[in-house]
Protein backbone atom coordinates (compact mmCIF):
# COMPACT_ATOMS: atom_id res chain seq x y z
CA UNK A 1 0.00 0.00 0.00
CA UNK A 2 1.42 3.52 -1.40
CA UNK A 3 1.77 6.46 1.72
CA UNK A 4 -1.56 8.36 -0.32
CA UNK A 5 -3.47 5.23 0.05
CA UNK A 6 -3.02 5.18 3.46
CA UNK A 7 -3.93 8.72 3.77
CA UNK A 8 -7.02 8.35 1.64
CA UNK A 9 -8.16 5.35 3.92
CA UNK A 10 -7.05 6.02 7.33
CA UNK A 11 -9.85 5.69 10.11
CA UNK A 12 -10.59 4.07 13.40
CA UNK A 13 -9.13 0.42 13.00
CA UNK A 14 -8.53 0.13 9.44
CA UNK A 15 -4.96 -1.72 8.77
CA UNK A 16 -3.81 -5.00 10.50
CA UNK A 17 -1.36 -7.02 10.05
CA UNK A 18 -2.45 -9.01 6.84
CA UNK A 19 -1.89 -5.74 5.52
CA UNK A 20 0.99 -4.36 3.48
CA UNK A 21 1.91 -1.16 5.04
CA UNK A 22 4.97 1.12 3.69
CA UNK A 23 7.84 1.73 6.03
CA UNK A 24 7.26 5.15 7.31
CA UNK A 25 3.78 3.99 8.85
CA UNK A 26 5.27 1.30 10.34
CA UNK A 27 8.29 3.16 11.76
CA UNK A 28 5.78 5.73 13.37
CA UNK A 29 3.24 3.53 14.52
CA UNK A 30 6.18 1.12 15.88
CA UNK A 31 7.70 4.98 17.89
CA UNK A 32 4.69 5.22 18.83
CA UNK A 33 3.30 2.09 20.43
CA UNK A 34 7.09 1.63 21.98
CA UNK A 35 7.10 4.61 23.61
CA UNK A 36 3.65 4.11 24.91
CA UNK A 37 4.65 0.86 25.92
CA UNK A 38 7.74 2.01 27.84
CA UNK A 39 5.62 4.07 29.59
CA UNK A 40 3.71 1.74 31.24
CA UNK A 41 6.65 -0.18 32.66
CA UNK A 42 8.14 3.32 33.84
CA UNK A 43 5.33 4.20 35.55
CA UNK A 44 4.77 0.64 37.00
CA UNK A 45 8.26 0.89 38.32
CA UNK A 46 7.56 4.34 39.92
CA UNK A 47 4.63 3.33 42.01
CA UNK A 48 5.86 -0.36 42.70
CA UNK A 49 7.58 1.53 46.18
CA UNK A 50 4.09 2.61 47.23
CA UNK A 51 3.02 -0.97 47.50
CA UNK A 52 5.49 -0.98 50.90
CA UNK A 53 4.64 2.11 51.61
CA UNK A 54 0.74 2.18 51.39
CA UNK A 55 -0.82 3.71 54.36
CA UNK A 56 -3.44 0.57 54.50
CA UNK A 57 -4.11 -2.85 53.63
CA UNK A 58 -6.96 -1.74 51.45
CA UNK A 59 -4.21 0.91 49.49
CA UNK A 60 -1.49 -1.69 49.56
CA UNK A 61 -3.82 -4.32 47.88
CA UNK A 62 -5.11 -1.60 45.13
CA UNK A 63 -1.36 -0.54 44.33
CA UNK A 64 -0.28 -4.12 44.06
CA UNK A 65 -3.58 -4.68 41.84
CA UNK A 66 -2.66 -1.57 39.74
CA UNK A 67 1.19 -2.25 38.88
CA UNK A 68 0.37 -5.88 38.01
CA UNK A 69 -1.98 -3.93 35.28
CA UNK A 70 0.62 -1.63 33.99
CA UNK A 71 2.96 -4.16 33.26
CA UNK A 72 0.46 -6.00 31.55
CA UNK A 73 -0.36 -3.49 29.44
CA UNK A 74 3.56 -2.91 29.01
CA UNK A 75 3.24 -6.93 27.24
CA UNK A 76 -0.09 -6.10 25.64
CA UNK A 77 1.78 -3.14 24.13
CA UNK A 78 5.18 -4.22 23.14
CA UNK A 79 2.55 -7.27 21.04
CA UNK A 80 1.04 -4.49 19.46
CA UNK A 81 4.20 -2.55 18.47
CA UNK A 82 5.98 -5.86 16.95
CA UNK A 83 2.98 -6.90 14.92
CA UNK A 84 4.16 -3.70 12.92
CA UNK A 85 7.51 -6.10 11.69
CA UNK A 86 9.97 -3.12 12.57
CA UNK A 87 11.56 -4.06 16.03
CA UNK A 88 11.17 -7.44 18.25
CA UNK A 89 9.66 -7.54 21.85
CA UNK A 90 13.68 -8.43 22.67
CA UNK A 91 14.86 -5.14 20.82
CA UNK A 92 12.55 -2.99 22.26
CA UNK A 93 13.28 -4.06 25.87
CA UNK A 94 16.55 -3.97 25.72
CA UNK A 95 16.46 -0.40 24.21
CA UNK A 96 14.86 0.54 27.67
CA UNK A 97 17.37 -1.56 29.96
CA UNK A 98 19.55 0.43 28.04
CA UNK A 99 18.44 3.54 28.78
CA UNK A 100 17.76 4.35 24.91
CA UNK A 101 14.10 3.74 25.10
CA UNK A 102 11.58 7.00 25.39
CA UNK A 103 8.45 7.10 27.99
CA UNK A 104 6.45 9.75 29.10
CA UNK A 105 8.03 13.22 30.98
CA UNK A 106 6.26 12.47 34.25
CA UNK A 107 8.31 9.38 34.91
CA UNK A 108 11.44 10.71 34.80
CA UNK A 109 11.03 12.42 38.16
CA UNK A 110 11.68 10.66 41.57
CA UNK A 111 8.05 10.22 43.59
CA UNK A 112 8.62 10.52 47.29
CA UNK A 113 5.67 11.23 49.59
CA UNK A 114 2.71 9.63 49.43
CA UNK A 115 1.08 13.34 49.38
CA UNK A 116 2.62 12.98 45.63
CA UNK A 117 0.67 9.71 44.46
CA UNK A 118 -2.32 11.27 43.66
CA UNK A 119 -0.78 13.48 41.39
CA UNK A 120 -0.11 10.10 39.32
CA UNK A 121 -2.49 8.19 40.34
CA UNK A 122 -5.27 10.67 39.99
CA UNK A 123 -4.13 13.10 37.16
CA UNK A 124 -1.64 11.55 35.51
CA UNK A 125 -3.67 8.52 34.95
CA UNK A 126 -6.43 10.61 34.13
CA UNK A 127 -4.31 12.14 31.54
CA UNK A 128 -3.34 8.54 30.18
CA UNK A 129 -6.61 7.25 30.09
CA UNK A 130 -8.16 10.72 28.34
CA UNK A 131 -5.42 10.28 25.42
CA UNK A 132 -5.92 6.23 25.73
CA UNK A 133 -10.08 6.72 24.62
CA UNK A 134 -9.29 8.47 21.78
CA UNK A 135 -6.45 5.44 20.59
CA UNK A 136 -9.82 3.24 20.88
CA UNK A 137 -10.09 5.06 17.22
CA UNK A 138 -6.19 4.47 15.98
CA UNK A 139 -5.80 2.96 12.78
CA UNK A 140 -3.67 0.52 13.90
CA UNK A 141 -6.18 -2.77 14.76
CA UNK A 142 -4.08 -4.39 17.39
CA UNK A 143 -3.02 -0.99 18.94
CA UNK A 144 -6.87 -0.29 18.99
CA UNK A 145 -7.86 -3.56 20.50
CA UNK A 146 -4.83 -3.05 23.38
CA UNK A 147 -6.25 0.09 24.26
CA UNK A 148 -10.31 -1.92 24.49
CA UNK A 149 -8.76 -3.93 27.60
CA UNK A 150 -6.29 -1.38 28.92
CA UNK A 151 -9.58 1.47 29.09
CA UNK A 152 -11.51 -1.55 30.69
CA UNK A 153 -9.34 -2.08 33.90
CA UNK A 154 -8.00 1.75 33.85
CA UNK A 155 -11.25 2.99 35.13
CA UNK A 156 -10.03 1.71 38.91
CA UNK A 157 -6.50 3.38 38.49
CA UNK A 158 -8.54 6.81 38.03
CA UNK A 159 -11.14 6.31 40.50
CA UNK A 160 -8.97 4.57 42.91
CA UNK A 161 -6.10 8.11 42.70
CA UNK A 162 -8.86 10.15 42.98
CA UNK A 163 -9.96 7.97 46.24
CA UNK A 164 -6.66 8.97 47.22
CA UNK A 165 -7.01 12.58 46.94
CA UNK A 166 -10.01 13.16 48.45
CA UNK A 167 -8.38 11.58 51.74
CA UNK A 168 -5.64 13.05 51.82
CA UNK A 169 -7.19 16.50 50.83
CA UNK A 170 -9.60 15.71 53.44
CA UNK A 171 -7.30 15.25 55.95
CA UNK A 172 -5.20 17.57 58.90
CA UNK A 173 -4.23 20.96 57.79
CA UNK A 174 -0.55 19.75 57.65
CA UNK A 175 -1.93 17.14 55.13
CA UNK A 176 -3.66 19.14 52.69
CA UNK A 177 -0.72 21.46 52.55
CA UNK A 178 1.91 19.05 51.86
CA UNK A 179 -0.89 17.40 48.91
CA UNK A 180 -1.15 21.48 47.54
CA UNK A 181 2.69 21.73 47.32
CA UNK A 182 3.28 18.04 45.30
CA UNK A 183 0.00 19.52 43.29
CA UNK A 184 2.55 22.85 42.49
CA UNK A 185 5.56 20.51 41.53
CA UNK A 186 3.58 18.28 39.54
CA UNK A 187 1.06 20.65 38.13
CA UNK A 188 3.37 21.73 34.97
CA UNK A 189 4.66 18.18 34.13
CA UNK A 190 0.99 16.79 33.58
CA UNK A 191 0.06 19.59 31.52
CA UNK A 192 3.36 18.92 29.76
CA UNK A 193 2.19 14.94 29.64
CA UNK A 194 0.33 16.01 26.26
CA UNK A 195 3.42 16.81 24.61
CA UNK A 196 4.78 19.80 23.02
CA UNK A 197 2.18 22.15 21.37
CA UNK A 198 0.81 21.23 17.91
CA UNK A 199 3.12 24.27 16.00
CA UNK A 200 6.45 22.40 18.08
CA UNK A 201 5.45 18.60 17.72
CA UNK A 202 8.16 16.93 15.69
CA UNK A 203 5.39 14.02 14.77
CA UNK A 204 1.96 14.91 15.65
CA UNK A 205 1.13 15.90 11.81
CA UNK A 206 2.08 12.50 9.81
CA UNK A 207 0.34 10.40 12.98
CA UNK A 208 -2.90 12.41 12.60
CA UNK A 209 -2.69 12.20 8.78
CA UNK A 210 -2.63 7.99 8.78
CA UNK A 211 -5.36 7.85 11.75
CA UNK A 212 -2.69 6.88 14.39
CA UNK A 213 -3.98 9.97 16.26
CA UNK A 214 -7.07 10.76 16.10
CA UNK A 215 -6.89 13.81 18.48
CA UNK A 216 -4.15 16.72 18.34
CA UNK A 217 -2.16 17.78 21.78
CA UNK A 218 -3.27 20.95 22.00
CA UNK A 219 -6.84 18.97 21.25
CA UNK A 220 -6.27 16.86 24.00
CA UNK A 221 -4.66 19.18 26.70
CA UNK A 222 -7.42 21.35 26.45
CA UNK A 223 -10.57 18.66 27.16
CA UNK A 224 -8.20 17.71 29.89
CA UNK A 225 -7.96 20.44 31.34
CA UNK A 226 -12.01 21.01 31.10
CA UNK A 227 -12.76 18.12 33.11
CA UNK A 228 -9.46 17.94 35.94
CA UNK A 229 -9.21 21.88 36.57
CA UNK A 230 -12.86 21.90 38.05
CA UNK A 231 -11.62 18.43 39.58
CA UNK A 232 -8.79 19.86 41.41
CA UNK A 233 -10.75 22.82 42.79
CA UNK A 234 -13.64 20.77 44.07
CA UNK A 235 -10.91 18.84 46.39
CA UNK A 236 -9.94 22.43 47.62
CA UNK A 237 -6.34 22.53 45.63
CA UNK A 238 -5.43 25.88 44.43
CA UNK A 239 -4.22 25.82 40.36
CA UNK A 240 -0.73 27.38 40.84
CA UNK A 241 -0.51 30.65 38.54
CA UNK A 242 1.94 29.95 36.27
CA UNK A 243 1.95 28.40 33.51
CA UNK A 244 -1.37 30.50 32.49
CA UNK A 245 -4.53 28.74 32.42
CA UNK A 246 -7.02 31.18 30.26
CA UNK A 247 -10.69 29.77 29.98
CA UNK A 248 -11.81 30.58 26.54
CA UNK A 249 -15.23 31.72 27.10
CA UNK A 250 -16.46 31.62 23.14
CA UNK A 251 -15.30 27.84 22.74
CA UNK A 252 -16.08 27.07 26.35
CA UNK A 253 -12.39 25.51 27.57
CA UNK A 254 -9.17 26.24 28.69
CA UNK A 255 -6.30 26.74 27.47
CA UNK A 256 -2.65 26.89 28.59
CA UNK A 257 0.22 29.34 28.09
CA UNK A 258 2.41 27.56 26.79
CA UNK A 259 5.56 29.87 27.14
CA UNK A 260 5.41 29.55 30.81
CA UNK A 261 6.46 25.98 30.50
CA UNK A 262 10.05 24.86 30.94
CA UNK A 263 10.24 23.28 27.36
CA UNK A 264 14.36 23.09 27.90
CA UNK A 265 13.71 20.58 30.76
CA UNK A 266 10.94 18.87 28.93
CA UNK A 267 13.45 18.30 26.04
CA UNK A 268 15.90 16.80 27.78
CA UNK A 269 13.94 14.84 29.72
CA UNK A 270 12.84 13.58 26.29
CA UNK A 271 16.22 12.68 24.94
CA UNK A 272 16.35 10.78 28.66
CA UNK A 273 19.29 13.23 29.37
CA UNK A 274 17.84 14.77 32.76
CA UNK A 275 19.41 12.92 35.81
CA UNK A 276 15.66 12.04 37.00
CA UNK A 277 15.67 10.24 33.55
CA UNK A 278 19.00 7.77 34.99
CA UNK A 279 18.35 7.04 38.47
CA UNK A 280 14.72 6.07 36.71
CA UNK A 281 15.73 3.99 34.60
CA UNK A 282 18.59 2.49 36.86
CA UNK A 283 15.61 2.06 39.04
CA UNK A 284 14.34 -0.91 36.96
CA UNK A 285 17.59 -2.15 36.53
CA UNK A 286 18.16 -1.94 40.27
CA UNK A 287 14.57 -3.82 41.07
CA UNK A 288 16.28 -6.68 38.54
CA UNK A 289 19.26 -6.95 40.37
CA UNK A 290 17.29 -7.38 43.94
CA UNK A 291 15.19 -10.23 42.80
CA UNK A 292 17.76 -12.12 40.71
CA UNK A 293 17.55 -14.46 43.53
CA UNK A 294 13.65 -15.06 43.11
CA UNK A 295 14.73 -16.01 39.15
CA UNK A 296 17.42 -18.34 40.40
CA UNK A 297 15.09 -20.03 43.20
CA UNK A 298 12.81 -20.67 40.82
CA UNK A 299 14.94 -21.81 37.91
CA UNK A 300 16.57 -24.28 40.35
CA UNK A 301 13.20 -25.36 41.45
CA UNK A 302 11.78 -26.00 37.90
CA UNK A 303 14.73 -27.91 37.21
CA UNK A 304 14.27 -29.80 39.83
CA UNK A 305 11.41 -30.71 40.02
CA UNK A 306 9.04 -31.76 37.44
CA UNK A 307 7.31 -28.46 37.75
CA UNK A 308 3.82 -29.05 38.85
CA UNK A 309 0.72 -26.57 37.96
CA UNK A 310 1.42 -22.99 37.42
CA UNK A 311 0.16 -21.14 39.81
CA UNK A 312 -1.71 -18.18 38.88
CA UNK A 313 0.34 -14.85 39.42
CA UNK A 314 -2.05 -12.58 41.28
CA UNK B 1 -7.09 -32.71 10.38
CA UNK B 2 -9.33 -30.51 12.21
CA UNK B 3 -9.00 -26.46 11.70
CA UNK B 4 -11.06 -23.83 14.10
CA UNK B 5 -12.29 -20.90 12.37
CA UNK B 6 -12.58 -17.71 13.46
CA UNK B 7 -14.39 -14.91 12.05
CA UNK B 8 -14.12 -11.02 12.10
CA UNK B 9 -16.77 -9.42 10.32
CA UNK B 10 -15.64 -6.08 9.50
CA UNK B 11 -12.38 -4.34 9.51
CA UNK B 12 -10.77 -3.51 13.23
CA UNK B 13 -13.23 -5.51 14.69
CA UNK B 14 -12.02 -9.14 17.01
CA UNK B 15 -11.55 -12.60 15.23
CA UNK B 16 -14.21 -14.73 16.91
CA UNK B 17 -14.29 -18.62 17.34
CA UNK B 18 -17.34 -19.94 14.80
CA UNK B 19 -16.56 -23.64 14.26
CA UNK B 20 -14.21 -25.43 12.56
CA UNK B 21 -13.60 -27.59 9.48
CA UNK B 22 -12.09 -30.58 8.27
CA UNK B 23 -9.57 -30.75 5.72
CA UNK B 24 -5.73 -31.82 4.99
CA UNK B 25 -3.80 -28.85 4.83
CA UNK B 26 -3.79 -24.54 5.01
CA UNK B 27 -5.21 -24.20 1.45
CA UNK B 28 -8.28 -26.33 1.73
CA UNK B 29 -9.13 -25.42 5.50
CA UNK B 30 -8.84 -22.01 4.30
CA UNK B 31 -11.57 -23.07 1.07
CA UNK B 32 -13.75 -24.75 3.36
CA UNK B 33 -14.14 -22.39 5.92
CA UNK B 34 -14.86 -19.61 3.29
CA UNK B 35 -17.72 -21.84 1.87
CA UNK B 36 -18.97 -23.17 5.44
CA UNK B 37 -18.62 -20.48 7.70
CA UNK B 38 -17.99 -17.32 5.84
CA UNK B 39 -20.93 -16.79 3.38
CA UNK B 40 -24.16 -16.13 4.91
CA UNK B 41 -22.58 -14.10 8.19
CA UNK B 42 -21.32 -10.96 7.23
CA UNK B 43 -17.23 -11.54 7.05
CA UNK B 44 -14.29 -9.45 6.04
CA UNK B 45 -11.55 -11.98 7.18
CA UNK B 46 -10.98 -15.35 8.23
CA UNK B 47 -8.14 -17.37 10.39
CA UNK B 48 -7.81 -21.01 10.18
CA UNK B 49 -5.37 -22.79 13.13
CA UNK B 50 -4.47 -26.08 13.34
CA UNK B 51 -6.55 -27.55 16.46
CA UNK B 52 -3.74 -29.21 18.18
CA UNK B 53 -1.82 -26.27 18.00
CA UNK B 54 -4.63 -24.83 21.00
CA UNK B 55 -3.82 -25.16 23.90
CA UNK B 56 -6.96 -24.96 26.48
CA UNK B 57 -7.13 -24.59 30.26
CA UNK B 58 -10.24 -24.25 31.87
CA UNK B 59 -12.75 -23.26 34.99
CA UNK B 60 -11.97 -27.34 36.28
CA UNK B 61 -8.53 -27.31 36.44
CA UNK B 62 -8.13 -23.64 37.48
CA UNK B 63 -9.30 -20.71 39.73
CA UNK B 64 -9.76 -17.42 37.55
CA UNK B 65 -8.82 -14.32 38.80
CA UNK B 66 -7.82 -16.35 42.68
CA UNK B 67 -9.95 -16.91 45.38
CA UNK B 68 -9.48 -14.72 47.02
CA UNK B 69 -12.06 -10.82 47.72
CA UNK B 70 -10.53 -8.47 44.81
CA UNK B 71 -13.31 -5.88 45.02
CA UNK B 72 -10.51 -3.95 45.68
CA UNK B 73 -9.54 -3.47 41.48
CA UNK B 74 -13.05 -2.42 40.29
CA UNK B 75 -13.77 1.22 39.91
CA UNK B 76 -17.43 0.13 40.83
CA UNK B 77 -15.93 -0.28 44.69
CA UNK B 78 -15.26 3.33 44.92
CA UNK B 79 -18.95 4.28 45.39
CA UNK B 80 -18.13 7.56 47.00
CA UNK B 81 -16.17 8.76 43.73
CA UNK B 82 -17.94 9.75 40.65
CA UNK B 83 -16.14 9.16 37.56
CA UNK B 84 -14.11 12.26 36.72
CA UNK B 85 -14.38 12.10 33.11
CA UNK B 86 -16.58 10.34 30.14
CA UNK B 87 -13.81 7.46 29.49
CA UNK B 88 -13.67 6.74 33.27
CA UNK B 89 -17.42 6.46 33.35
CA UNK B 90 -17.07 4.18 30.60
CA UNK B 91 -14.72 1.91 32.00
CA UNK B 92 -16.56 1.81 34.89
CA UNK B 93 -19.38 0.78 33.10
CA UNK B 94 -17.86 -1.90 31.16
CA UNK B 95 -16.62 -3.54 34.56
CA UNK B 96 -20.19 -3.14 35.80
CA UNK B 97 -21.40 -5.66 33.39
CA UNK B 98 -18.73 -7.80 33.96
CA UNK B 99 -19.16 -7.92 37.26
CA UNK B 100 -23.41 -8.97 36.85
CA UNK B 101 -22.29 -11.79 34.29
CA UNK B 102 -19.56 -12.82 37.31
CA UNK B 103 -22.32 -12.86 40.00
CA UNK B 104 -25.14 -14.31 37.89
CA UNK B 105 -23.11 -17.32 37.31
CA UNK B 106 -21.97 -17.94 41.05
Amino acid sequence: MDLETVKERAGPRQFAPKDDMPEEYRKAATRMIQFHANSEVMGGYLEKPFIRQAPSIDRKLAFSAKVQDEIGHAQLLYRAAESLGVKTRDEMLDELARGDGKFLNCFHYPMESWHEVPMIAFFVDGAAMHRQATLKNTSWTPYAHAMDKVCFEEGFHVKHGESILSELMNGSKATQEKTQAAFETWWPRIIQFFGPTNDKSVHNDFAQEVGLKTKSNDELRDTFLDTYVPKAEKYGLVVPEYPRIEYDGELDTYHVNEDDLNWDEFWTIAKNASEGSHEQINSRAQAQEAVEWVRESMHDWEGASGAGTPQAAD
Amino acid sequence: MIWEVFRQDKPGAYHKHCGNVHAPDRELALQFAAVQHGRRMKTHSLWVVPHDEIGEIDADETSFGGTTDKTYRWATSYTDIEPAAPEVAESEAEQADVEKSLEADS
